[in-house]
């Protein structure tokens, strides 16, 4: 066979499948069979695809409204029983779909849904994280609502960050609930007032009877129920260790005066 | 000079082109090892373009240009269709999504043995079999008796020139389908 028609032959064979891909693009060009919900599409490309760009989210946003995601269907009709937390779609930053969802199954591998981000949602709502998740409901975070930053990243809810011991050890006195000392849910402060003998005046003079008048961040000192500890954590700060402790006592007052023993009573 | 025109010539080709195979499941490992599958995603750009740069030695084979030593561009035509080779069976992988891209792989695969038979087989085989007819000359044996004993390693080598002839048209069919892949992809890819 001449040079010349091995070179036909090919040419027309390639003429042929150029005007297949063009005419028959789902086997030939298609990187698999779209989505069930989007069969109607396969033979047009162009319903969600814009030559040379890609598929932009407002080819999607024409049926898929945001503020009916996960409310409506494309139909208008309203969706019962949706299991599904997508509410969150009404508060992305930026509508960019395809950044989380694919479409045509082959190339589910190259965007899946995993590769959400809660730095695509608002600041806000990145705070509150029980608009999505649900509270684990063990005995720990029964007794908490909201503020799971405090312990937990957005990259996963373990391993959880936080260790109570840095600021305070339970003890058999101190296995309560954490609302007792953290009240409204506020877990960057404390307060060791109104449990059992921890009246404010008692304290106040408990204290001044051993010359601290600087005493309202307790676990400055108290790292425990252990009062020997405190009492030693108090004589080392008084003769030229630094401040200790990260929390904040709400009942903290003018924390100008910090060696505990000039200045005036603040405890009135 | 008793060994066949297979085993001395044909062998070592196969374990050449097969070390373009190996080389690309190396690669490819080390991008599922390091977490960095998308690079072969596009991959197939610099394979392209390497390949594009190659033909400057077709060209000039041809007279289109007069620029470059032919023996260095052929050199070059060499290296860098086969790390562009390289490169496109990477972005290729394991993935069958589409009919279209891997015809073009597979009128890229064999556009590169069919070149490889050119470099590595013709020229050398011509000469093997000139030394085995000139041996067994000396050694008295008839015409006849040459051609017999030469049989197979001549139907080889007729093979092989075949084979060598199909580089320019299978060239051609790898670019129609490599171009109609390519603009598919600009057509259709999110490139955001």
């Amino acid at each position: 066979m001449k040079k010349s028609a091995i070179t036909l032959v090919i040419a027309v064979n390639l003429a042929i499948l150029v005007l297949l891909a063009i005419f028959m693009p789902q086997p030939m060009i298609s990187p698999g069979r779209n989505i069930d919900a989007h069969a109607g599409f396969s033979s047009d490309c162009f319903a969600c695809h814009t030559p040379f760009i890609g598929s932009s989210p407002e080819k999607c946003m024409a049926c898929h409204k945001v503020a009916e995601i996960g409310l409506k269907t494309t139909k208008g009709e309203p969706i019962a029983g949706e299991k599904k937390n997508v509410a969150f779609h009404q508060e992305l930053l930026e509508d960019d779909c395809v950044a989380c969802h694919s479409d045509h199954k082959g190339v589910q591998a190259f965007r899946p849904i995993s590769q959400f981000s809660h730095g695509l949602l608002r600041p806000a709502l990145q705070e509150q994280c029980d608009s999505c998740h649900a509270n684990p409901g063990d005995s720990l975070h029964r007794k908490i609502r909201g503020n799971c930053g405090l312990c937990h990243t957005q990259q996963g809810w373990s391993p959880a960050t936080f260790d109570h011991d840095q600021y305070f050890r339970f003890d058999r006195h101190h296995e309560t609930a954490c609302e007792t000392c953290h009240v409204d849910n506020d877990y960057a402060g404390y307060t060791c007032y109104g449990c059992h003998e921890h009246s404010r005046s008692k304290i106040r003079e408990e204290h001044l009877e051993e010359g601290i008048r600087d005493y309202e961040n307790c676990v400055e000192c108290h790292r425990s129920g252990d009062e020997d500890e405190a009492e030693r954590i108090w004589r080392s700060k008084r003769y030229g260790g630094d401040r200790m402790g990260p929390a904040t006592g709400y009942g903290s007052r003018e924390r100008g005066r910090r060696d505990g023993h000039d200045g005036e009573d603040d405890d009135d | 000079m008793q060994r066949s025109l297979i085993r001395k010539e044909v062998v070592p080709f196969l374990v050449m082109f097969g070390s373009l195979i190996v080389a690309t499941f190396i690669i490819d490992a080390l991008l599922h090892q390091f977490d960095l599958v998308w690079v072969g995603r596009y991959l197939g750009i610099p394979g392209a373009i390497l390949i594009l740069l190659s033909f400057f030695y077709s060209m000039r084979k041809r007279k289109l240009i007069g620029f470059g030593k032919p023996k260095t561009l052929l050199t070059l035509h060499e290296t860098l269709t086969w790390l562009g080779s390289l490169m496109v069976l990477v972005h290729a992988g394991i993935h069958v999504y589409a009919i279209l891209p891997w015809l073009a792989l597979i009128a890229m695969l064999v556009n590169v043995i069919s070149g490889m038979t050119g470099k590595y087989l013709l020229d050398r085989s011509r000469r093997f079999i000139a030394a085995k007819k000139e041996i067994y000359s000396s050694q008295g044996l008839a015409g006849d008796e040459i051609d017999r004993r030469l049989f197979w390693d001549a139907t080889t080598f007729d093979l092989m020139k075949r084979w060598r002839a199909v580089h320019l048209p299978i060239t051609l069919a790898f670019a129609v389908l490599g171009i109609t892949h390519i603009l598919s992809i600009f057509l259709f890819w999110q490139w955001k």
